[in-house]
């Protein structure tokens, strides 16, 4: 189901939160919303679920104008932020939202069964919210937003308060989760590798406002201006009257289509590799060096580097 | 402590002996708080649910004067019903001064800031998000009433508890607008009175330790309610 933005504001105690003139999400597609905190990512994730009202402006769901109800809702799934459960068994809760989607009593336990099972909770399904760990818990907020196969499917953070093993483990196992369960996926994330790992395409958001929308490759490589970028990863360098921006390991030892002098702060020794530290002009970058036979400057000196891709954006 | 043993004997003795005054005293005593109770509930958990969950203008005007009204002392709330059923009264027209109705009355407006302000302190312990994961869900205002009622169910428990025992502690009220007719308006607390101010210490004291012997069945049944799903 597609969605679609028109002249979309919301405000709260006077301050602007969101101003988003249009914005299109596409039926089929798992989409980041991307941005630091505080950028309007889950302001904009709660309006698509009409848990609350815009101050102007419509937001519509295939046709149909989102509104608080039940109607509305039907097509939606959401796992909040942070996982929320009655105070009964995680069966139960499971079972909660379906029976409020009028799912049958006899096809209950076999989709609560099959979603258990492919989040990984199968054995942990008549333990109650506190006996659950954070990444338990983080997998049954999942698991009950899939188990509703929802035409959207709304994912605010679904990997936050799960650290290490436990996350690269959900990371690796959400695409697949998506594709059998999900139609439409927009989730929210702060962090670049996670929006990458996760989403066919990428809405870059800053202050409130829309940066960039679209495949994340291509706005990968062309962001549209320098926030953007930096936010992707890149490394700015300001040079005459532009700035310079260099993609995420852009930089290497040496000559290369555009050159720059570093001076190198520190060298860390990184077990299999060696990462270089150091500053061309005022601002600090860092190089990977996996070719040991190179040999390592030290602190003080002044090296050549080079990046092959540059964007360049006006000062 | 004689007096004690003597006063529990005495109401072993009352209870058994079948003292029809006693038993009636007794039933009218449930009959009034427990109806008062019962009335307040039905009032006060919607209140207390809309004022946790709706934000509209007065709210904090409202919800102060439901804090007051949790301490707010019996005895003053009698005399305004007094005030409102007495002959000459607003009401008066209805002639329910001095009946079980006028200490209904009474009993309900003790109780129902006591059950609303524990409803709404209940309902706001719940988790932030819980309404918005129900409303995403699916569920409807009475379905999403009925879900955060149960989930809050220790501290609603807790709203009937303080409620019930409220009133049917209370004596200034009942005395007010009840009269404590004998036959007629007489309650487990106002007999207690009475039988004091005769010198019928004993007797007082049988009816103390029925009074509390009451309470505490009826706190036995809703607290093993509360602690049922507690212990897993």
């Amino acid at each position: 189901m597609d969605i679609r933005i028109e002249n979309l504001l919301f405000g709260r105690n006077g301050r602007c939160l969101l101003d988003i003139a249009a914005l299109e999400f596409r039926n089929g597609r798992t989409i980041a919303l991307f941005g630091p905190n505080g950028a309007g990512k889950s302001t904009l994730l709660r309006l698509i679920a009409a848990l609350d009202r815009p101050t102007s402006g419509k937001i519509f769901l295939g046709r149909q104008l989102v509104r608080p109800t039940i109607a509305t809702r039907r097509h939606l799934a959401y796992a909040f932020q942070e996982p929320t459960f009655l105070n009964c068994s995680m069966r139960e809760n499971l079972d909660l939202g379906l029976r409020l989607r009028g799912i049958a009593a006899v096809e209950r336990p076999a989709r609560i069964a099959e979603v258990a099972r492919e989040c990984g909770v199968m054995q942990l399904l008549e333990r109650r919210p506190r006996a659950l760990s954070g990444g338990e818990a983080q997998r049954f907020n999942l698991a009950r937003a899939l188990s509703l196969r929802a035409a959207v499917t709304l994912l605010d953070e679904p990997l936050s308060g799960i650290d290490g093993p436990a996350r690269e483990h959900l990371l690796g196992d959400l695409p697949q989760l998506l594709a059998r369960f999900a139609t439409t996926t927009i989730l929210v994330t702060h962090d670049r590798y996670e929006a990458f790992r996760l989403a066919d395409d990428l809405i870059v958001m800053l202050d409130g406002r829309v940066r960039a929308a679209g495949e994340k490759v291509k706005i990968f490589r062309n962001p549209p201006d320098r926030e953007t970028a930096l936010l992707l990863g890149y490394t700015l360098v300001p040079q005459d009257a532009k700035v310079l921006a260099i993609p995420p390991r852009g930089l290497k030892l040496g000559a290369g289509q555009a050159h720059f002098d570093l001076v190198v702060e520190q060298v860390v020794d990184m077990g299999l590799q060696h990462e270089i530290w150091g500053y061309i002009g005022a601002t600090r970058v860092s190089i990977p060096l996996s070719d040991n036979s190179v040999p390592l400057p030290t602190p003080g000196d002044n090296v050549l580097v080079s990046a092959d891709e540059i964007i360049g954006f006006p000062a | 402590m004689e007096e004690l043993f003597y006063g529990a004997s005495e109401a072993i003795r009352l209870l058994f002996a079948g003292d029809s005054q006693i038993l009636e005293i007794i039933w009218r005593t449930i009959l009034v708080s427990g109806s008062a109770t019962l009335l307040a509930m039905l009032l006060g958990v919607p209140a207390g649910y809309l004022l946790a969950r709706q934000r509209f203008p007065g709210r904090t005007l409202l919800l102060s004067l439901v804090n007051t009204g949790m301490g707010m002392p019996p005895v003053v709330v009698g005399l305004i019903v007094w005030l409102m059923l007495v002959r000459s009264g607003p009401f008066g027209r209805f002639e329910l001064i001095y009946t079980k109705e006028a200490m209904m009355l009474a009993q309900f407006l003790i109780a129902t800031p006591l059950v609303a302000g524990f409803t709404t302190a209940s309902i706001q312990a719940l988790p932030a998000k819980l309404p918005d994961l129900l409303a995403i869900l699916g569920a409807g205002r009475l379905n999403m009433l009925w879900i955060l009622c149960r989930e809050a169910k220790l501290g609603l428990l807790a709203a009937v508890m303080a409620g019930f025992g409220g009133v049917v502690s209370e004596v200034g009220a009942s005395m007010a607008v009840g009269g404590n007719l004998q036959g007629s308006t007489r309650v487990l607390t106002t007999a207690i009175v009475t039988e004091t101010s005769r010198g019928q210490v004993a007797r007082a004291m049988a009816l103390g330790l029925i009074l509390l012997a009451m309470a505490f069945l009826v706190n036995l049944f809703l607290t093993a309610i509360q602690q049922r799903h507690q212990v897993r």
